[in-house]
């Protein structure tokens, strides 16, 4: 679901840039220019202008900017610290605290009118996911060897045939259940916000689902690096 | 506040995805039943292979609801219990 008026799709079609009508564009171009590919690159370079701006002059004692950098990297990094250990928090911490920022600045895009939610597409978050989900397997490999496949085979030698397609099957399960309860929750709070905007927009009837779309956005970036981390400890442990 | 956010996040991440995982062990264990009949068998094996994947799905989505009960049952422990 799309919101009535994008800017930044407004602005490329002025620039003679193609902009897809439907759901998937025909050319690589028309692609290129979706809507939430270009609210992709445009959370990113919020993030790195922001990131620029606050953090051009590191001081020793912190300024406003500073501060929040602080605040957040630091929580982060204990939150991390307490879940998964030092080795994993040092190798991974980088790349799990950009998607929580990247999903939590794109989830609360989408509540200013004009913008979209880049996670409001199933593309975004599957291809999230799937970067999650291939660093777990990883992780395991590079760990245990080829004795990480321990993991899939239970506590029992003789229950075998019957534990692998089960730990297989709840294995693919984590990578769909992770990407469609984003898309979904987003996605919902987008579609949400067009009903009641085109219903009685007059009337400020968004505004209690706005509300409600903060503590959504927020929660489920937070879930999203939560899992994240939980999968990452559990394929670094031994297998029980 | 910190610790208090902490506890809240972790409960909703654990027990938020609950339902959703269920589902879908469930759906992927039929989906590889019917795949298997329809596709690889081509039908001469219908319909045992979609009951065995769907007792399977079921099976894993169980597997997944005692996975979070155990993650949450470990966690008060010492950390070097582990292994």
């Amino acid at each position: 679901m799309e919101h009535p008026i994008l800017f930044i799709s407004i602005i490329l079609e002025k620039l003679g840039l193609p902009i897809p009508h439907g759901p998937i564009g025909n050319g690589i171009l028309e692609k290129l220019c979706e809507p939430y590919m270009t609210y992709t690159w445009f959370v990113m370079i919020f993030l790195v202008v922001v990131g620029k701006l606050t953090l051009s002059n590191v001081e020793m004692i912190p300024g406003k900017g500073q501060n929040f950098w602080e605040m957040a990297i630091g929580g982060m990094h204990d939150f991390f610290l307490a879940n998964m250990g030092e080795e994993l928090t040092d190798r991974y911490f980088s790349m799990i605290a950009t998607f929580a920022l990247y999903i939590a600045v794109g989830n609360l895009i989408g509540l200013i009118p004009g913008f979209m939610s880049p996670t409001s597409s199933i593309n975004t978050t599957l291809g999230l996911t799937l970067i999650v989900w291939v660093t777990h397997h990883l992780i395991g490999l590079r760990r245990h060897g080829l004795g990480y496949i321990k993991h899939f085979m239970g506590p029992i030698p003789v229950m075998i045939p019957v534990m692998l397609p089960i730990e297989l099957i709840s294995n693919i399960a984590r990578l769909l259940s992770l990407s469609i309860r984003l898309f979904g929750n987003i996605m919902a709070k987008e579609t949400l916000l067009f009903i009641l905007f085109t219903l009685a927009g007059a009337y400020f009837a968004p505004l209690p689902i706005m509300m409600l779309g903060v503590l959504v956005s927020l929660v489920q970036a937070m879930v999203f690096v939560l899992l994240t981390v939980v999968y990452f400890q559990g394929a670094y442990e031994h297998a029980h | 506040m910190a610790k208090l956010s902490t506890e809240m996040i972790s409960a909703l991440g654990n027990y938020g995805h609950i339902g959703f995982t269920v589902v879908i062990a469930v759906f992927i264990g039929l989906g590889g039943g019917i795949y298997l009949d329809k596709y690889y068998f081509e039908g001469a094996t219908s319909p045992w292979f979609t009951f065995i994947g769907l007792a399977f799905g079921i099976a894993a989505g169980y597997k997944s609801l005692f996975d979070v009960l155990r993650s949450q049952m470990e966690k008060p422990e010492d950390e070097d219990t582990e292994g």
